[in-house]
């Protein structure tokens, strides 16, 4: 069992995988099938993290200097992994470059996909230049630029936050929440107030779910500090009468249909299960559950197993995940990886 | 669930305050249209749960215009509030126009225009008085599409009836046999019906009418309506009965 343990996905899962299996002195290869390290948080360009408040520039970057400045974890970046065969303790993989790597376990941190909010067209993206999504914000923000409307650079006096874009939508087939994004609305809504102050910033929403502690840090905070507007409504559809954008919707508490002009519109989008899902799931010989994520064995004793023993995920890659929780879940599997994984089994090798 | 059983009598279709003192309906009558509603075949299917978004009112083009709005039909249903089912089905449930902009957007995958829809069905099943209303200024037509299958005649356009049309309407003033010869399709040169009107079509129209349980429905709704279309229907029926007889004979002269 000396050989590395294989991390597939440098995000925020993958490197805390890393970072831990590297605190112990075990070596590991990690994949990665962009041109860098850090994950979504990093190529996506995020801005102030969730609860933090650090750039992710800071620090998410901050991880991956730490594990590519490691001399134990070897990187292999704009890479995949083509084919992986053997047994626990001796797997063999064969990534895209043709190299063939020995390793004891896998980790499989291969994370989400953005809600592409194409598929929602009657909410305008796509269609009207000022209507954004919470990536684009981010790296508004995280760019220096400020908040801006693309279509001609000027600064809104007025934004829309529209919740659950590609989450919660049994039209579009993805019932499930997506866990970060009003937290995440929250704290967009509240940085644009920051930067923008004369800025007047709706958030339109079916349910609240800024669980935990983000309830007093994000929504309460938004409307007492920041005075962000919260609406009870799923708008209908999102026009333009020329000059601004029209969210037609009802306001359900006051039971009137309503057209509110705004200048820009902003997707809180949701994580869909990573598109290369069931290639992943072909290549390692793991199930998918129903929804198209990598199927998790226990949810209570066991880390991170999949159906395949010695295959271990964390992070995105199971379901919708906060960065902070990814992290966690990445140095739990590298636990489980390193053979501490509760004495739980995974179904193939409890049939072996 | 306990019903006072003090005024028994049903003063169906009376429009007064569901939950006031003078209820046109007892509980256990409210109750029965609620069964009939909630044991439709559709219903099911069309009512998943409701997270009270609002899309289905933001995106109905009624509730633009009048004192409607599907979020609250399906609020009503869901919560099984009998009295204001009852009420919603006086007047509210007529003001959709069957669009199912509602069903297309609804996050849960519920169907409000469907659920209006079993309303509707079931106002009709206990001959509630605002279902005779709503229907009462379409006998000419309903007269039409159950006895021919077309729903407007060119003989039914007249200034008359179609004041709407304003000036316009002087446009059909012309002799109405020669406008219709106009028409290059034969099947097209007619005044009482919008096209020839086949006698075998029409008599499987009027299996249909029966078999689907439409025929009943007009008898709740209209009776008179219903004796002047049934007697058009047995007519009809002669008429085809006699034809096929003749066709019979000629056989036989071969």
């Amino acid at each position: 069992m000396t050989d590395p343990i294989l991390i597939v996905g440098g995000g925020p899962a993958g490197l805390g995988a890393a970072q831990a299996l590297s605190a112990i002195g075990r070596k590991s290869i990690l994949v990665e099938k962009e041109a860098e390290l850090g994950g979504a948080p990093i190529i996506s360009g995020y801005a102030k993290l969730v609860p933090s408040g650090e750039w992710a520039k800071d620090a998410i970057g901050g991880m991956v200097q730490r594990v590519a400045g490691s001399d134990l974890v070897d990187v292999r970046l704009g890479a995949r992994v083509t084919e992986f065969a053997g047994t626990p303790g001796s797997f063999n993989a064969t990534l895209s470059s043709g190299e063939q790597c020995q390793v004891s376990s896998a980790i499989l941190a291969t994370g989400f996909t953005h809600f592409d909010s194409i598929n929602k067209p009657e909410w305008g993206f796509g269609t009207h230049p000022d209507v954004v999504t919470t990536v684009q914000v981010e790296q508004m923000m995280s760019s220096g630029k400020g908040v801006y409307c693309p279509s001609d650079g000027r600064v809104p006096d007025r934004v829309a936050i529209l919740l659950c874009v590609g989450s919660r939508d049994r039209q579009i087939g993805r019932e499930w929440c997506s866990k970060i994004c009003c937290t995440v609305s929250a704290n967009i809504a509240m940085e644009i107030r920051e930067l923008l102050p004369d800025c007047s910033v709706y958030i339109y929403y079916m349910d609240i779910r800024t669980y935990g502690q983000y309830e007093t840090e994000y929504y309460w905070r938004s409307q007492e500090e920041f005075r962000v507007k919260y609406i009870k409504s799923r708008v209908a559809e999102v026009t333009s009468d020329g000059n601004r954008l029209l969210i037609k919707g009802e306001d359900t508490l006051v039971k009137r249909p309503i057209a509110i002009p705004f200048d820009l519109v902003v997707h809180a989008i949701g994580m869909d299960p990573n598109l290369e899902n069931a290639t992943i799931a072909e290549t390692f010989g793991v199930d998918l559950q129903k929804e198209g994520n990598i199927a998790q064995q226990f949810s209570y004793g066991g880390i991170g197993l999949t159906s395949r023993a010695g295959v271990y995920v964390a992070g995105a890659a199971v379901g919708p995940e906060t960065i902070d929780d990814s992290i966690a879940q990445g140095q739990a599997a590298a636990m489980a990886a390193l053979g501490m994984d509760g004495g739980m089994v995974a179904p193939s090798a409890a049939a072996e | 669930m306990t019903s006072s059983p003090q005024s028994g009598q049903r003063a169906v279709g009376k429009l007064a305050d569901p939950i006031g003192a003078d209820a046109p309906l007892d509980r256990e009558a409210l109750e029965e249209i609620f069964d009939d509603i909630r044991t439709h075949p559709r219903y099911d299917s069309e009512l998943n749960g409701c997270l009270n978004c609002g899309i289905c009112t933001a995106t109905c083009p009624s509730a633009h215009y009048y004192d409607y709005s599907p979020r609250e039909i399906v609020q009503l249903l869901w919560t099984e509030n009998v009295e204001g089912i009852y009420d919603a089905m006086q007047e509210k449930i007529w003001a959709c126009a069957q669009c199912y902009t509602c069903a297309a957007r609804c996050p849960f995958g519920n169907s409000p225009g469907g659920l209006v829809m079993v309303m509707r069905e079931v106002a009709i099943k206990h001959g509630m008085e605002s279902a005779k209303e709503v229907l009462r200024p379409f006998s000419r037509v309903m007269l039409k599409v159950m006895t021919t299958g077309n729903q407007l005649a060119p003989n039914m356009i007249t200034p008359e009836h179609f004041p709407d049309w304003g000036p316009n309407i002087s446009k059909v003033e012309a002799p109405l046999n020669i406008l219709r010869k106009a028409i290059p399709m034969p099947t097209l040169h007619t005044q009482e019906t919008a096209w020839a009107v086949n006698l075998k079509t029409s008599i499987e129209l009027y299996t249909i009418w029966e078999e689907s349980g439409v025929l009943d429905q007009l008898e709740t709704m209209d009776e008179n309506l219903f004796d002047v279309i049934v007697d058009i229907m047995d007519e009809k029926r002669e008429d085809y009965a006699d034809w096929l007889e003749e066709q019979d004979d000629d056989d036989d002269d071969d």
